[in-house]
C-alpha cells in the first residue's frame, strides 16, 4: 500500500500497484443438460488460469 | 510481479477437492463452486473497475512530458482517484487476495468438473 504524500515517486508506486494485471472473470459452469438452455456461450476449454 | 498466490504450496482446496468419481460428488463440487461464484464476480467486478481505472491513468501519464503543467495535473488526478478509493474501499487490498484466491480456487474446482465430464463423455463413446 502506498500512503498519498504527493510527490512523483508517490504517484508512480501507486500506478504500479494499480494497474497490475487483471484476468478476466471465470465463466460460470456449463452443464450438459436439457433443461438448461445453451445460454452461455463459452468453448468447452477454458483458459484462465494465471500465469504461474 | 502480481502472479497470483504462485508462492503458496497446497492450498486448502487442492486437498479439500480431488478429482471427483460419481455423479453425486460433481454435484456437490457444483452447488460449491455457485456457492462461492456470485462473490467471485462482485470483487472481480470492483478489482476490475478500479484497476481499469488506473490503467487509463497511467496511460495518460506516459503520453506526457514530465514536468509539463498537465503532466502535473495528471499525477494530482491519480493522488485524488487513489484516495478516493481508500475511502469507499478501504479493504480493497484484502478484497483483491479474496479475489484472487477465490478465482484459484474455482478454476481448480471448475478443471475437475470438465475432467470428469470428459472422462465420462470419452466412456460413452
Amino acid at each position: 500500500p502506498v500512503e498519498g504524500s504527493g510527490d512523483a515517486n508517490c504517484v508512480d508506486e501507486i500506478l504500479k500497484e494499480m494497474t497490475q494485471s487483471w484476468p478476466p472473470p471465470l465463466t460460470a459452469i456449463h452443464t450438459p443438460c436439457k433443461t438448461e438452455p445453451s445460454k452461455f456461450p463459452f468453448p468447452t476449454k477454458e483458459s484462465h488460469s494465471f500465469p504461474s | 510481479p502480481a502472479e497470483f498466490s504462485s508462492t503458496i504450496e497446497m492450498p486448502d482446496y487442492v486437498v479439500k477437492y480431488m478429482p471427483m468419481v460419481s455423479i453425486d460428488q460433481r454435484q456437490s463440487y457444483k452447488d460449491d463452486f455457485n456457492a462461492e461464484y456470485d462473490e467471485y464476480r462482485r470483487l472481480h467486478a470492483r478489482v476490475e473497475n478500479i484497476t481499469r481505472r488506473f490503467t487509463q491513468l497511467d496511460a495518460k501519464c506516459r503520453k506526457m512530458t514530465p514536468g509539463t503543467k498537465e503532466y502535473q495535473k495528471v499525477q494530482e488526478e491519480v493522488l485524488k482517484e487513489y484516495k478516493k478509493m481508500k475511502h469507499h474501499s478501504p479493504n480493497y487490498h484484502e478484497e483483491k487476495q479474496r479475489c484472487e484466491y477465490l478465482h484459484n480456487k474455482l478454476a481448480h474446482i471448475k478443471r475437475l468438473i470438465a475432467d470428469f465430464d470428459q472422462r465420462r463423455a470419452q466412456a460413452w463413446c
